[in-house]
């Protein structure tokens, strides 16, 4: 019972501090938690920030579908081939550290301001968890488990689709998880910095007006969107993934 | 001691000639694991190699498996070199190896199924597999569900489904408590005697060796070479009660962990 309640409660912690916290300090640019929510309503039934919302989500599912189909089959091969991890490991480590959505305004300069853009940079931004992991899950497959099924007479590349992606699947879906929460962010930031559509347009619009209520209200939105997609993603997971060992189990979610 | 066999008739099953194993350790140092060993197994018979732990014993399993190349020398399956893996000969690991995402029948049904036998037989022939080796009841269960027993029933069934004509058993009972490796030791035996494969069988321990085979292979340690080979001249079937109580049993197992006391080394 108390596992089901306390994530409400801590919601409304939230809330409350908030509230009490704008009222102390009384700031124009700090609307109370009540004038944000009661915001929302009004963002969510405008035809336009519909649109913008639509095409977020649509960046956002073909920058995540595409990252996962490069991402998995390429950490799966590092996992297994020393070759191909000594060639992509310099290049990924390059890119690693480099926050993806400051590769935009170059991005931008190559392939304008338009979808194509946003769309590499939600890619970019989901792909190392989903590559790093699947390396991780694919290193980690039993040798014995390959050698069984070498036995039975699957090919290398038949191991590697029928073994090592199953096996390694737990751990697939911990990056792909990750990878989720990333091309939110990324998806956000970069109509932060290519204004033109989608959310991220909403709120920095909203900013620039001072219209702080709609601020916080699309950060409200933005956050249950994570907080939805999040618990999704973790159905399907457990679904996936019930035949697996439990030091797999995720528990930190609002599924 | 018997001479290294150069070439035994066509009755050998196996054949290994002058294999030997060199590893780098991590250290970037040679390490001989196998030196030159010559072996052959004959058509139906039940053959243990025995040796302490680090002789190299399980590499020279994975040679014939195909697994591993040697280093030096060559292993042949019916006068048929072994360039790699292949299901005339399934190997049981210590480690079950099992698929964790397939259920028990599903394990049992990924060998046939890979040969092409259709769905319907495939599952029949398991079920039949699964209820020979004592899993009846179980065929739906994922096998992190099942102990270390049942797991090791699931792998030895899911290697006999596809018909290897060898037996590749890699200190197959090495994980599992005293009393479940007893009884799945009558069990194998009990299998076994039924269709009488060719089994190479990997252990450190004496009793089980002896109890199981009709040849013991005793190894050095490292290096591993063949120090002696014991025939266990027992009658067929074997019943462990009647077994234990034999005293030409007890006379070859007293034997055998002697030559390795004599000898200072290791025991196994």
């Amino acid at each position: 019972m108390m596992r089901r309640v306390a994530p409400c409660l801590a919601c409304i912690g939230l809330l409350l501090v908030w509230q009490l916290a704008s009222l102390a300090l009384n700031n124009d640019s700090f609307p109370t938690a009540l004038e944000a929510i009661r915001a929302i309503p009004a963002v969510l039934g405008d035809k336009d920030s519909l649109v913008n919302f639509g095409a977020s989500l649509r960046r956002m599912t073909i920058g995540f579908s595409v990252a996962l189909a490069v991402s998995i089959p390429l950490g799966l091969l590092m996992g297994r081939s020393r070759a191909v991890a000594s060639f992509f490991n310099p290049l990924l480590m390059v890119i690693y550290p480099v926050p993806k959505a400051a590769l935009m305004p170059i991005i931008m300069l190559w392939l304008g301001v338009g979808d194509l853009s946003k769309t590499l940079v939600i890619f970019l931004g989901v792909s190392l968890p989903v590559i790093y992991h699947s390396f991780e899950g694919a290193k980690a497959v039993e040798e014995k488990m390959l050698w069984s099924g070498a036995a039975m007479g699957l090919s290398a590349i038949q191991r590697l689709v029928r073994i090592v992606l199953p096996a390694a699947l737990p751990e697939i879906l911990t990056g792909c998880r990750t990878g989720l929460v990333l091309a939110l962010i990324t998806m956000i930031t970069s109509e932060m910095i290519a204004r033109q559509s989608g959310a991220g347009n909403i709120l920095f619009n909203a900013l620039d007006m001072g219209q702080y209520d709609t601020v916080f209200a699309m950060i409200i939105i933005v956050g249950a969107m994570g907080i939805g997609l999040d618990a999704l993603f973790e159905r399907l997971r457990a679904r996936l993934v019930r035949w697996a060992e439990p030091q797999f189990d995720i528990p930190l979610s609002f599924s | 001691m018997q001479p290294a066999a150069v070439h035994k008739p066509a009755t050998a099953m196996i054949q290994i000639d002058h294999v030997s194993q060199m590893f780098q350790t991590s250290a970037r140092q040679d390490h001989l694991a196998l030196s030159d060993i010559s072996l052959s197994v004959a058509n139906g018979a039940f053959v243990s190699i025995l040796g302490p732990s680090g002789c190299g014993k399980s590499t020279l399993l994975y040679i014939v498996g195909g697994f591993v190349q040697p280093t030096k020398g060559i292993a042949r399956m019916k006068g048929e070199a072994i360039r790699g893996p292949g299901p005339d000969r399934g190997p049981v690991f210590q480690e079950f190896a099992l698929f964790p995402w397939k259920t028990v029948l599903g394990n049992v049904m990924y060998g046939p199924r890979q040969q092409g036998v259709k769905h319907a037989e495939a599952e029949a022939q398991s079920r039949a597999l699964l209820e020979m080796v004592g899993l009846k009841g179980f065929e739906n269960f994922y096998p992190k569900e099942l102990s270390g027993g049942m797991k090791q029933r699931v792998a030895l069934a899911r290697t006999l489904a596809y018909h290897p004509e060898v037996l590749l058993m890699d200190e197959p009972f090495g994980a599992l408590d005293a009393h479940t490796r007893t009884r799945l030791q009558n069990d194998l035996l009990n299998i076994w005697e039924r269709d009488r494969k060719t089994v190479l069988f990997v252990t450190h321990s004496v009793e089980e060796a002896v109890f199981l085979s009709d040849k013991v292979v005793m190894m050095t340690p490292s290096p591993g070479r063949i120090r002696q080979i014991v025939d266990i001249d027992l009658p067929r079937p074997r019943r462990r009660a009647e077994l234990l109580l034999d005293p030409r049993y007890q006379k070859y197992v007293v034997e055998i962990e002697r030559m390795f006391d004599d000898s200072g080394e290791l025991q196994p």
